[in-house]
């Protein structure tokens, strides 16, 4: 049915080829043209130079908001992590009424959009003394969406879990906490690094929080390139972008390798 | 904040001309980022899901990885394409169609092309597993009582993914009315859309009611379509017997 020898099979494979460039050009675009060496943006790039790499690597801003970012998504990815699963244990293996209700409850920021959330925190901490202002507010905020994206890979997870393992384990005479820790969490185990890896990825390339309820001494990466796009507009923050794209890539290379395992 | 309660808010939105058309503008938005999205992602998820050789996993990786990157390196990526001197409004410029010093950058169509190419690997992983999901030998037995691949494509393989593509594309509309980087980068300072609207008016104007109307309208929206997609979803798996 997709064979080349009809018109709808050259329609589909033209289209195909279309938006697979489509989806990764503009990447490949960022990546060629940091290379350049023109003091302007250009694309193609011209010449070859590395010195628009030592201009970002030198620049306090991005070095300084790249390790903001890391600091707010290792927090944000641990404790979504350590809440996440303990309340997807609490929502899988005890019943209790309005558990169901709870489950929605606890999964709901997710259909909510990111920006609504921001307002929202923005009007909320204006009223209220909780929390300092600045990064313990966008961890806060960053966790309502980190904690749901944990528990909707974990509650599946742990329903697949055989628990007749664990009892063994416990006629063995483990404690229930013992058993819990030597048998259950090792099989938890690709599903807990998933589970914080989205939680990181989603906190470290997140800006909307960031810009409504983070504070601008402290601004992690994101919000460093959003106002560096708009008002510097120079081949440093292509270079910035590039180094983005490489350690994304990276990520993805070793979240494959581990997932093979 | 200890005033009564008011609908002036939500009057001055919906009342006056201009902040309709941001309101139009955002949902135009969602349907031409919709459109874009599923013209390109059918036919990528649908050769994705029916390939059988061993590149297709790659191919398929290759295609989320963007989701790895942030939106704000993706929107200054059709920055770069998009303003004067970028690769992209240089060939616009070159074929005569348009003004020499024309830009693409903060025009509504800049804005669809960056937005649907930030959204389009959500499409395509939609797609791809309700397409995967089919069974082929209904598309055989079509072909083999006759029909032509255009026909089969159109009367069997595209009703039986219906399901996912109304879901995908409720979801990607969505993602689009609401999203705010791509709109406020691409769309410059003409960017005409609620996204943009509520953040001027809360970290510029300062006008927190205000905003807090629109980003309420906004979540009625999102709400609608949530309700819809989760109404439809559950209509498809009923019909099919899936739980």
């Amino acid at each position: 049915m997709t064979s080349l020898r009809n018109g709808l099979g050259w329609l589909l494979w033209t289209l195909s080829a279309l938006g697979f460039a489509y989806i990764l050009g503009p990447l490949a675009v960022i990546v060629a043209s940091s290379f350049g060496d023109t003091g302007y943006i250009a694309f193609p790039p011209e010449g070859f130079s590395l010195r628009w790499y030592q201009a970002a690597l030198t620049d306090p801003r991005y070095v300084g908001g790249f390790f903001i970012s890391l600091r707010l998504a290792s927090t944000v990815a641990l404790l979504s992590l350590v809440i996440g699963t303990l309340a997807a244990v609490a929502l899988t293996r005890l019943d209790f009424p309005g558990r169901a209700l709870l489950e929605a409850l606890f999964l709901s920021p997710l259909i909510l959009p990111t920006l609504v959330l921001a307002v929202a925190l923005t009007l909320f901490f204006a009223s209220t003394p909780l929390l300092p202002g600045g990064t313990p507010r966008l961890i806060a905020g960053h966790l309502l969406v980190g904690v749901p994206l944990v528990l909707r890979v974990m509650l599946p997870v742990l329903r697949r879990v055989d628990r007749s393992v664990e009892e063994a384990a416990q006629n063995l005479g483990a404690s229930p906490i013992k058993a819990f820790l030597l048998v259950t969490l090792p099989a938890l185990r690709p599903g807990l690094f998933a589970a914080a890896a989205l939680a990181f990825i989603f906190s470290f390339d997140e800006v909307e929080m960031a810009l409504f309820v983070g504070s601008a001494r402290e601004a992690p990466l994101t919000v460093v390139l959003y106002g560096a796009a708009q008002m510097q507009f120079d081949p440093t923050v292509v270079a910035a972008s590039s180094l983005l794209i490489m350690l994304a890539g990276l990520l993805m290379l070793l979240q494959q390798v581990f997932s093979r395992r | 904040m200890g005033d009564p309660p008011t609908t002036r808010h939500f009057a001055r939105f919906l009342g006056d001309s201009y902040w309709l058309g941001v309101l139009v503008n955002s949902l135009s938005l969602g349907v031409c980022v919709t459109a874009v999205t599923l013209v390109f992602g059918f036919p990528l998820a649908f050769l994705l899901a029916r390939s059988e050789t061993r590149w297709a996993g790659l191919l398929l990786l290759l295609t989320t990885f963007p989701l790895w990157v942030s939106a704000v390196v993706r929107s200054f990526a059709w920055m770069v394409l998009f303003y004067r001197g970028g690769a992209i409004s240089r060939l616009l410029q070159g074929s005569g169609l348009v003004e020499p010093d024309f830009a693409l950058l903060g025009t509504f169509a800049a804005v669809v092309i960056a937005m649907a190419q930030v959204l389009l690997p959500i499409m395509v992983i939609t797609l791809y597993a309700v397409i995967r999901g089919i069974d082929r030998d209904l598309e055989h037995a079509a072909l083999g009582l006759g029909a032509t691949p255009l026909a089969t494509m159109w009367l069997v393989t595209l009703r039986l993914a219906s399901g996912g593509i109304v879901a995908g594309s409720l979801l990607v509309f969505s993602l689009s009315v609401s999203a705010f980087a791509t709109p406020s980068m691409v769309g410059g300072a003409r960017a005409h859309f609620m996204a943009v609207t509520i953040y001027e008016q809360t970290l510029e104007l300062l006008d927190w009611p205000f905003a807090a109307a629109i980003a309420a309208l906004l979540l009625a929206i999102s709400l609608v379509v949530a309700l819809l997609y989760g109404w439809l979803v559950g209509a498809a798996d009923r019909s099919t017997g899936r739980p």
